[in-house]
This record gives structure tokens, sequence and C-alpha cells, in this order.
């Protein structure tokens, strides 16, 4: 589903975000990158839906080189890998509803499939009665539910998660794994950035550890250390 | 389809009241730059009537008499092509009836009165004479010697006219030509800024929508719609101000009715055409400004 071949990133001049990186996602896996603050695990990620791209190397997704298409094409890919950040991104003045049935609307889907799919996905992450309340009445597990659905609304064929408990206490982020467990469970590929390392070491998936750019572990079933 | 319009109309409208002043600020500036555009053409044209009998180095007009017979018309053409040293008679040109009849159209487009009473059998011919020389005194002393000819209505000689109102059109148009292009491109400059704004204030919903794979027209396209409708309004503005302007300055004209300032109008088709025009332009400036500073900012 995802493959990285010898990708190098650079910011600046002598910052290396990524050192020759290599490795493979199959379809339906759960993959954590893991290691400290700054040592490429975001950049890997926005390498994986081109808004980065490497200096050396080649990116496959789904069977495409995504830095040799055009422009144009981004936006196409990007229907088919949904995005959860730290901070959730949502939009302050919509309503649960509107920020979920907003991913439909800008990719130009009718009103009648908005009206069918945003319900089914907000009882999916468990917020079914909670569709008329904007974010800022939310607590911070709900809120990155809400970004959850709408990143998976679309059914993306795969999910990149940067950080997605970083933000919550243990318990709230157990939830969240809990869900991103079973949309992994439908098929979905997973990838999650994240130095939660209780969380790492509780689910037991695969683990991709990088250190100042490169990678240095890969490990079915892993820990976090 | 229908769900992308409704959305693209939508936002344009929200945006709109969002950001009142500036667009008021981009409407109003957009609006007296087209206007002087348009009052650009206008006078031009005002003066190109003004001066139409006189083109190609036109110095000397010989009025025929309408009831002049064809042999009188030959006497006298004959007259004005036996002083080539003087004149160049090659360029001599002679207007019958008809093609001066079309000429006074343009002529007296402001003096409705006096185009009444032409007909294209009642107007005088015309001889259209382009001298070798440049010695004005010249030119009249041969002038004068033609109002003897059997046939010949009037002389006319272009210095009497020609020389102060060259100078003043061509001031005119160089000034008001310079003056609107700068005001066009502050509106344009403002209409960018306008949409930069909105695009600010709008920064996390486009963040989702790239990150979501909206397409970057389908992003662009509410801020395109937003600038063109600013140029719009600035363009319907310029076009009721032009109609303003033209009529109050067609009145005035009516007054002097018998000197050649009644040429310096233009008629109402030709004004119709400039405001469309206005139009066009304002539509299109402010689509390219905002479809430009869209994506400046847009970068994916």
């Amino acid at each position: 589903m995802i493959r990285l071949e010898n990708v190098t990133k650079t910011y600046g001049t002598d910052v290396a975000a990524l050192r020759d990186a290599s490795f493979e996602i199959a379809k339906g896996e759960f993959v954590f990158l893991v290691g400290p603050s700054g040592s490429g695990k975001s950049t890997l990620l926005r390498l994986m839906n081109r808004q980065e791209q490497p200096e050396k190397g080649e990116v496959w997704v789904a069977g495409k080189d995504i830095n040799a298409m055009p422009d144009s094409k981004v936006p196409f890919l990007r229907r088919n890998i949904g995005n959860i950040f730290q901070d959730y991104k949502l939009l302050l003045n919509k309503t649960v509803f509107e920020n979920v049935a907003f991913a439909l609307e800008v990719i130009g889907r009718p009103k009648h499939v908005i009206k069918q799919q945003v319900p089914a996905v907000l009882d999916l992450v468990g917020l079914a009665d909670k569709e008329d309340r904007f974010p800022h009445q939310l607590s911070g597990g709900e809120q990155q539910r809400v970004s959850i659905a709408r990143a998976f609304v679309n059914r993306p064929l795969i999910l990149l998660a940067d950080e997605p408990t970083g933000n919550l206490d243990p318990a709230t982020g157990e939830g969240i794994m809990r869900l991103l467990d079973r949309i992994n469970g439908t098929g979905t590929t997973v990838v999650m950035a994240t130095h939660d390392q209780r969380i790492v070491n509780q689910m037991r998936k695969r683990v991709v550890q990088l250190d100042r750019g490169v990678i240095v572990r890969d490990q079915e079933r892993g820990v976090y250390d | 389809m229908l769900a992308r319009v409704s959305y693209a109309f939508r936002e344009t409208w929200a945006s709109f009241k969002r950001n009142v002043t500036l667009t008021a600020a981009a409407v109003i500036t957009s609006a007296v730059s087209l206007l002087l555009v348009g009052s650009t053409f206008l006078i031009q044209r005002a003066f190109d009537n003004l001066l139409t009998r006189w083109k190609g180095d036109v110095e000397l007009i010989v009025y025929v008499r309408s009831d002049a017979s064809p042999e009188q018309i030959t006497f006298i053409q004959e007259a004005i092509e036996s002083q080539p040293t003087i004149i160049d008679v090659a360029k001599l040109r002679y207007l019958d009836q008809a093609e001066s009849y079309a000429e006074a159209q343009k002529l007296f487009a402001g003096d409705p009165g006096t185009l009444r009473l032409l007909t294209p059998e009642n107007i005088p011919s015309q001889f259209k004479v382009v001298p070798t020389t440049d010695d004005s005194n010249l030119i009249r002393e041969l002038g004068e010697s033609f109002r003897g000819i059997e046939g010949v209505r009037e002389v006319a000689y272009a210095q009497d006219v020609f020389d102060v109102v060259s100078r003043v059109s061509q001031f005119i148009r160089v000034a008001t030509t310079v003056m609107s292009i700068v005001l066009l491109i502050v509106a344009i400059g403002l209409i960018w800024n306008t949409i930069r704004t909105a695009m600010f204030a709008r920064r996390r919903e486009i963040e989702v929508m790239k990150l979501v794979g909206a397409t970057n027209w389908f992003i662009r396209i509410p801020f395109m719609l937003e600038g063109l409708l600013q140029g719009l309004i600035g363009g319907v503005l310029s076009c009721a101000g032009l109609w303003g302007l033209n009529s109050a300055w067609s009145n005035a004209v009516t007054e002097f009715n018998d000197t050649e300032l009644a040429a310096l109008v233009v008629s109402d088709g030709y004004v119709s055409w400039v405001m469309v025009m206005l139009l066009v332009i304002g539509a299109a400036a402010g689509a390219i400004g905002s479809g430009i500073a869209a994506s400046r900012f847009l970068d994916v």
C-alpha cells in the first residue's frame, strides 16, 4: 500500500529530516512510527500524502509514484488518505455534523450522500447524539473523534495519524486507540506517529523507530523500546 | 454540480459580508479608475470627431454647392490640380454627397438640429486638399482664389481649429490614459489584498480542504468569484457615472450650437459600447487579480 525507497528529505541546507529511509507497509497493516521529537516521524507522514516532496528517493502509495504525478492529481490521491492530528484541526464555526460533512462537500459529493454517510460515521465514532454541538462544547476526546469521523467518512484506504493522543489523558487516549483499531479492522491501513510508550506497548503492532532521520528499528508486534 | 455551485455562491457572499470595508474600498477604487478609462475613450472619440474633417494632413477643404453640375465639379478639380507646386495632387480626395453625409453624422453628433436639416441631396460635396508646403499664407491665398469659381460654396482652413484642438486633445489623452492606468493598477492591488485577507481569514478551512482532497479550482473559485463581483460592481458604478457625465456634457454643449464644439459629442451607441467594455474590463481585472492572489496563497 505504501512503499518508500531510499527517501531523503532535508529542510534548509544541512538539517536532514530523513536519511535514506526505505520500508513498505502492506494493505490493512497498523504501523507505529516512534522516536523523539524531531526524529522525522511527521516528515514521514507528510511525505505520504505529498504535503512534502523528498530530495531523493521515491514514495509509492496505492501503486503510484506520488512525486511523479502532476499537481492536479494530488487532490485525488488525498481522497484516499485520511488525516488526523494532535490538535484536531476542526472548524470552530461549524457543528460536528457540518465539520464531517465539509469533507464530503468540498470534494463535490451530493447532498443525499452526505445526509446518509455523516450520521453513519458519527455513529461509528460514538457521537451520534452530538451532531449539533460545536467543537468548544466537546471534550478533547470527543473532538478527536469528530476529526476521526471526518478523516474516515470518505472510507479512505489509508489513515495517517500524527500524535492523535498527544493532547489527551491516558483513559481517553485508550478510547481513541480502540476506535483506530476498529477502523483498521475494516481493512484501512493505519500509520500513526507517536511517542506515547504505554499505547505502543499495549497495542503490540508493528513499530518503526526513527532516530535523527534514520530508521533504526522495524519490528513486528513491537514495543516502544 | 448544483452542490458545488451553491457552495461557491454561499462562500462568496459570506466573505463579502466579512470584509465590508475592504470590499467597499476595492469596489470604489475600481469604479473610479474605470470611470477614468471610460472618460478617456469618450474624450478621444469626441476630439476624433472634431478632427475627422482634417484627417490625413488635410489643410484646406473646398465645399461644392449641392446643386453644382458635373461640369462645374470637374472644373473645380482641374483648378485645384493646376497648382502642383502647392498641392499634393496624388492625395487630393473628393467626397461625393453620400460620403460627405456619412462624415456629417459624426461631425454633428452633438447637434441633432443641424443634422436633421441635412440630407444626402442637400449636403455639399467636398474636395479635401493636402498641400505640399508649410507656408500657411500661400495656402490661404490659394484657397481664396478658389472662392471665385462657379459652384464653390465655401473654403475652410484646418489651421483655424486644428492647432489648438490637437494640442489640447493630445494633452488630455496622455493625462487621462496615465491616470486611468495607475488607478487600474491600484484597483487590482486592492482586490488582490481583499482576497488575501479573505483567504487568511479562512486559512484553517483551506488547510482542511486541501487535506481532504478538494481540487485547487474548487478552493479558488469562490475567491475568484468574489474578485470578479467586486470588479463588476465597480464597473456598474462607473457606467452610471459615465452616463451622468456624458449627459451633462451633451446638454452643456448644445448651448454652443453653431460652433465647432458641437462636434465634441459622441453618439449614444458609442457610449453604450464603452460601458459594455468597462463592465468587461472590471470583471476581468477582478477575476484575474483575485485568481493570481488565490494561486499565490494556495501553494499545495
